[in-house]
This record gives C-alpha cells, sequence and structure tokens, in this order.
C-alpha cells in the first residue's frame, strides 16, 4: 500500500486537470455553455471570456502538470534521500510576478473598448422601457406614445419583457426594495438594480426569440423565482403588441371572451413561427 | 425541497451539530471529544459512525403534509378536544388530505385541475409539473390555504387567509364570491404594492388549475368554520357530536358554502358604458367634487391630499377577529382575577375554572395559529399602484362595489353610475396632479423626478 502511494497520489491530481479539461470540452455538447447570443456586442464580450478563458486555460494545465510531476518525483517511498532547505530563487520569484503583472495590464487595456461600450457609450435617447426589479418581479414601465415616462399615457407591465429587434433599446434600471441584477443571458447584459438610482443599460438585439430575464443578485428568499420573460420581435409586432396591451390596460368594460381568445392565438401563432 | 432538508428543519433534533451532540448522551464529556473527532487519527471513522444516525433519520421519507385545523375557530367556538376530532375526520372524508384531494360533486370543482394544483412538487410520467400549489403559494399562504406559511409573518399585508371565502379584488358585487376569472386575473397580474407577485409566465393551465385549487382550499375553510359554528345549535339529545349524515353534511353545511360560488357569475357587476365624448377635464373635475363630498366621501379615509392619510386607524376583517379575540383573553382574565372565588358556590367555582383554563388554552392559540394583528391603510391615490388592478373598470368595481372585508365601503346605492365614472377619472388625474413644466427630465409623477 505504502510504495503504492506515491504514484496513487500524483495519478490521483492529474485527473484534476484531465476532468477539468474535458468538461470544458464536452460542455457544449451537452448544452451546458455559453447560452445563445442575439446581441450585437454579444461577440465582443465572448471574444474576450474566450481569450482569458485560453490564457488561464493554459496556465492551469502547466501548474497542475507540474504539481502531477513533483509529486510522482518526489515520492517518500522512493527514498530521494532527506529534504534539504533551499532559501529559493529570487530570479523566478521575479519573473513570475512580472508575467502576471503584463498579462494584467495587456487584458486591462485589451478590453476596455467593450467596456466602453457596453457600459460608457450611451446612446442619446430616451428610454425605450423602464425596468423596476422588486421582490420578486421585474416591474415594467413603457413611456406610451408620447415617448415620456411619468405621464398618463404610460403602460404599466409585470415580467413579460417585448422589445423590437435591430434598433437601440435603452432601458432605465431601478429598484423599488433592495439590490437585484437586471440578467439577459442571451444579450450578455448584466447590470445591477440599486436603490435611488437610474441606472441606464443599453443593447442592440438581432434576432427574434423569447428568452428568460432572471435576477443575478441574491435579493431575499424568493430570488429564484424572480423570472421573466423578454420578447424580441420586430417593430411592427411589437408596436401591435403595445397597442394591445394598452388597449387592455385601459379597458372599461370587461373584456368579451373573443377578444381574449384572438389576443392569446395570435401570441401562440408568434411563439410558434419562432 | 430535498427530503433532507425538509425533515431536519421540521424538527431541530435532526439538524447535524445537534445530533453530534446527541449521539450518546449517557457518555462522559470526554468520550464525547472523541465522537466529535478532536482526537487524532480515531476522530475520523468516530465522526462516520455519529454521522450514520443523521444519514438514517435526516434523509428518510418526508412525512406527508396535511391540513391544519382551524384551532382559532375551534377555541373561540370552546369545542373539546372529541368535537375538534370530529370535524377533522368529517372534513378528511369530504376532502382529502392535501395530497389526495377529493371533491363532492356538490362543490362544482374540477378535480383534475385539483390534482394538478395538489401533492408535493413533482414531475408526472410525461414530464408535467405537479404540486404547483406548493411550489409557487404555500410558503405564503400556508398548505391549508390559512395565509400563515414560513413567510407570512414577515410580509405586509399578510397573505389572503382563503378559510373565510372572503376576496377583495372582484368583478362582483361586495358579499359575493370572486369568478374564476377574477382569480386567474390576480394569479396573472399579481397584486401591486404587496408581496403577491405576477404568475403571469405560467401556462393557462397551470393558472386554472391554481385558481381552482384555492376555490378548493376556501370552499373546506367555509366548511370547516360552519361545522365548527355548528356544534352551537345541537339539542341535548345529540349528545354534543354533529349528525354524520349525508342530508345534513351536504345539504346543509357544504350545499350554501358551493352554491355561493356557483352563483358568482350571475353576480357580475353590471358596468355602464363610459361615455365615449365625455369631456375628461369636466369629469375629473365632478369626481373631485364627489371625492370631497358629502354622498361618496373617500376623503374620510383617502385625506384631502388622496395620500391616504385621512381615518387611518382601522382594521380589516381577518386582522380585526384576532383582535377581537386578543381582547377578549385579556378582558376575560383581567375581569376573573378580580372575581371573588370564596362568595361562588360550587357550580360557579366550576364554571370559573373552567372559563379561566379556555382563556389561558384560548391565548396559547393565538399566540400559536394567528398572526399579530395589523392597521390596514387606505391607499395613496397620489402613487397609481392599484393593488387591485388599474384599469379604469377595475377601479369602477372597488367603487361601486367597495373592498370586501376591508373598510372601502359600496359607493353603489348612494353614488349614481355615471357619477362613479367620473371619481373613476378623478382617482386616474391624481398621480398626475403636477402644475409644473414637462419633459423628460421633468415628469409630472412626483416620485419620477425624485
Amino acid at each position: 500500500m505504502k510504495r503504492l502511494s506515491g504514484l496513487f497520489w500524483s495519478i490521483l491530481f492529474l485527473l484534476v486537470p484531465v476532468l477539468g479539461v474535458a468538461t470544458f470540452a464536452v460542455a457544449p455538447a451537452y448544452d451546458i455553455w455559453l447560452p445563445k447570443d442575439v446581441s450585437e456586442h454579444g461577440a465582443a464580450v465572448d471574444g474576450l471570456f474566450y481569450f482569458i478563458l485560453g490564457l488561464t486555460g493554459v496556465v492551469f494545465i502547466a501548474t497542475e502538470v507540474v504539481l502531477f510531476w513533483f509529486l510522482w518525483k518526489y515520492d517518500e517511498s522512493k527514498g530521494n534521500g532527506p529534504v534539504k532547505y533551499v532559501h529559493g530563487s529570487h530570479t523566478l520569484e521575479v519573473v513570475w510576478t512580472i508575467i502576471p503583472a503584463a498579462v494584467l495590464l495587456f487584458i486591462s487595456i485589451y478590453q476596455m473598448n467593450t467596456w466602453a461600450d457596453v457600459k460608457m457609450r450611451r446612446p442619446d435617447m430616451a428610454p425605450t422601457v423602464e425596468v423596476i426589479g422588486r421582490q420578486f418581479e421585474w416591474r415594467l414601465r413603457y413611456p406610451g406614445r408620447d415617448g415620456m415616462l411619468g405621464t398618463p399615457d404610460d403602460l404599466h407591465l409585470v415580467n413579460d419583457l417585448h422589445l423590437p429587434i435591430d434598433e437601440d433599446i435603452l432601458v432605465q434600471l431601478k429598484s423599488m426594495d433592495v439590490l437585484h441584477s437586471f440578467f439577459l443571458p442571451n444579450v450578455r447584459i448584466k447590470q445591477d438594480a440599486v436603490p435611488g438610482m437610474k441606472i441606464p443599460v443599453w443593447f442592440k438585439a438581432r434576432e427574434e426569440g423569447v428568452f428568460d430575464i432572471v435576477c443575478a443578485e441574491l435579493c431575499g428568499w424568493g430570488h429564484y423565482k424572480m423570472k421573466g420573460r423578454v420578447t424580441f420581435e420586430s417593430r411592427e409586432a411589437f408596436d401591435r403588441w403595445l397597442e394591445r396591451k394598452y388597449a387592455e390596460q385601459e379597458a372599461t368594460q370587461p373584456e368579451s371572451t373573443a377578444a381574449v381568445a384572438v389576443g392569446q392565438s395570435a401570441d401562440k401563432e408568434l411563439l410558434a413561427s419562432r | 425541497m430535498s427530503a433532507c432538508g425538509s425533515v431536519s428543519s421540521q424538527s431541530g433534533k435532526n439538524s447535524p451539530a445537534v445530533a453530534l451532540e446527541e449521539t450518546s448522551p449517557g457518555t462522559s464529556p470526554r468520550q464525547r471529544d472523541r465522537a466529535i473527532g478532536g482526537r487524532g487519527s480515531t476522530g475520523l471513522p468516530w465522526l462516520l459512525l455519529a454521522a450514520m444516525p443523521l444519514v438514517a433519520i435526516g434523509c428518510g421519507p418526508t412525512p406527508a403534509a396535511s391540513f391544519r385545523l382551524n384551532m382559532f375557530e375551534a377555541s373561540q367556538q370552546r369545542l373539546k378536544p372529541s368535537q375538534e376530532q370530529q370535524v377533522a375526520t368529517i372534513l378528511a372524508a369530504m376532502f382529502g388530505s392535501p395530497d389526495e384531494p377529493v371533491v363532492l360533486a356538490e362543490t362544482g370543482l374540477d378535480e383534475a385541475k385539483l390534482q394538478l394544483a395538489a401533492g408535493p412538487v413533482r414531475s408526472d410520467i410525461v414530464g408535467r409539473k405537479n404540486g404547483l400549489y406548493r411550489e409557487h403559494c404555500a410558503h405564503c399562504h400556508g398548505v391549508t390555504g390559512d395565509g400563515m406559511g414560513p413567510t407570512a409573518a414577515f410580509l405586509n399585508p399578510y397573505p389572503r387567509d382563503y378559510r373565510p371565502g372572503v376576496f377583495k379584488f372582484k368583478s362582483t358585487e361586495r358579499a359575493d364570491k370572486p369568478t374564476h376569472d377574477d382569480l386567474v386575473l390576480v394569479l396573472r397580474n399579481g397584486l401591486a404594492g404587496s408581496s403577491m407577485p405576477s404568475f403571469d409566465l405560467l401556462s393557462e393551465s397551470k393558472i386554472d388549475a391554481l385558481a381552482e385549487y384555492v376555490k378548493y382550499l376556501s370552499i373546506r375553510g367555509e366548511v370547516e368554520l360552519a361545522l365548527m359554528r355548528a356544534y352551537f345549535e345541537l339539542d341535548d339529545e345529540d349528545q354534543g357530536k354533529l349528525p354524520e349524515t349525508r342530508e345534513f353534511l351536504v345539504e346543509e353545511i357544504l350545499a350554501p358554502v358551493a352554491e355561493a360560488w356557483q352563483s358568482a357569475e350571475d353576480a357580475v357587476i353590471d358596468v355602464p358604458e363610459m361615455p365615449a365624448d365625455i369631456d375628461l377635464v369636466a369629469s375629473i373635475a365632478k369626481g373631485k367634487e364627489l371625492f370631497y363630498g358629502n354622498k361618496a366621501n373617500c376623503v374620510k379615509c383617502h385625506g384631502v391630499t388622496g395620500l391616504g392619510d385621512g381615518q387611518a386607524n382601522d382594521y380589516d376583517d381577518w386582522n380585526k377577529v384576532v383582535l377581537q379575540a386578543h381582547k377578549t383573553v385579556q378582558g376575560g382574565l383581567e375581569q376573573a382575577s378580580k372575581a371573588s372565588t370564596w362568595e361562588m358556590d360550587s357550580d360557579e367555582l366550576s364554571e370559573h375554572e373552567a372559563d379561566l383554563v379556555w382563556l389561558e388554552r384560548f391565548g396559547k392559540v393565538l399566540d400559536g395559529n394567528a398572526l399579530q394583528p395589523r392597521m390596514i391603510r387606505p391607499r395613496n391615490l397620489r402613487q397609481g399602484i392599484y393593488r387591485g388592478g388599474m384599469r379604469p373598470l377595475d377601479l369602477y368595481y372597488r367603487i361601486h362595489a367597495g373592498i370586501n372585508g376591508a373598510p372601502m365601503p359600496a359607493a353603489k346605492g348612494t353614488v349614481p353610475p355615471e357619477d362613479i365614472w367620473h371619481i373613476v377619472n378623478y382617482i386616474r388625474s391624481l398621480p398626475y396632479d403636477f402644475n409644473g413644466t414637462l419633459g423628460v427630465d421633468r415628469p409630472m409623477v412626483a416620485r419620477d423626478r425624485l
């Protein structure tokens, strides 16, 4: 048993890089990789992700292989003699301090343009929609025909966000109670909602479809169920939807069941066509 | 929820730290030290051994969920334990359990829908999600629908207690039940300004099943109340037992409850069309007059500013009964302490002692089975947040029929229908009552300008 242990432990630790890399290799096949990206800036974000993943992956594999080699080579049972104390290598330490520092500096400069696109170069426009995080739902407010929030023709909805594709979207993000985080995985957008702040979030969707809105900041016991839905659709479909929702909001008579059925079947057709 | 988690959360004895302490109560501190793994190499096996009972007990099957008896009402009606038992038995026969609901045809409920909503959260053979009520509702409204789930005490307002069968936001007259569509609408939109979220993203059939289940819990709760109150009317020859005949249980107890639910559709308020050529400015002015006037008198509670700062010291019906019970217990105990027992004869004395026992028991039931009563606030009409929906139609229903269970009275009968539309228009203008310059940076709503 003792004779085997050096080999055993070194092989065991070699499994870490082997299985680690294997996990990443098969993940896309099992659909546990990055969600589908339908945004304009998403490719740049994903590019940065892959770049850093590659960089850290190489370092990870190298470190793990060295660890394996040390475990195997300096196995106690091989009797390599008594352990000797060495102070270390000054040159080596300087090298492995300067290289990561240079890499970090490179990454911080390399990502700057993408960061500015996503977080700083805000399109000059009035908000398309206001999203308000609240325990545990996303309350939405569209500005209505006058394009201005806070007027009587605002459209108020919950959880069911619709947006047009191929144009700039500016979301005004607020929170009614605690910290939330507005996360659109398929648009590569994640922004904390902070009580007392209006935070602008912008993006452009390229493809129609129905995707999740999730909360990415632990906001209380119901955090796990704070889920919404975003529907990207053509400008015409979006306008039609706005009209219909506004008519529903302004109803002065109970809806006749026929009208409801028509609305719902139109929704279903829309979903089926995707 | 895993079996492990739910069991250990139900009984503190199974939480890991406690289990380790209690593995062998007879051992000396030194031995226990070893059991916890404090001593060298023997620690690990000992620790594993100590964890064995934890694995055996902690991860067993979760005990089946059960309905909680309405102890509040049982205490209030001074039911004997045998009578409580009888009520529980009758209810189990008529309504089944949370895992296996059964309904009599007389309830008018659809058992297939109930099956979808009832039981523990699980997927059936085709992967369809079952147990919807416990997935989405039970943590606030409770498995029994008593509005006392684990999270209830932290919410303001408290979650609805379905058992009295009273619902606030509906399209029917004040005393009537909500229609199925009313419940569906609440589930879809949630109640803005309360902790009730929107379930709009659930499929139509799921929402439908949940609304049906709410009706089931409500009918069950109402039948329970009716049964407990029926003991009061028993004759001496009944010997304190309700007759368990179909005639009594179904026709006398269940039928009136079920009929009220089934006739809800007929009680929908007839809303007159708002005149298409209505002059909005004049209508708002008229509505304002009515708001402050004697007949509608909205100003009394909603305040001269509409901020909901008028009379604000009232309670809703659910809190009122609890408050009243607290007063009964406190007053009763106070009076009993002043009574001079040495003047009583033996009959009076035994009655006095029985009263004391009941008061103390009722007090304990109140602590464990009711939430602390809280005052209800009249709505702040300047915020544009309306729990029962923001459509003009919803506001019309609220003003016409009032809010059942809450102090909001019905304007029906005192204010003519066309005047109700004027009030609706005025109410809807309140959040936008702003006389400054408008612009993207200067919206009309005061809270948006902040």
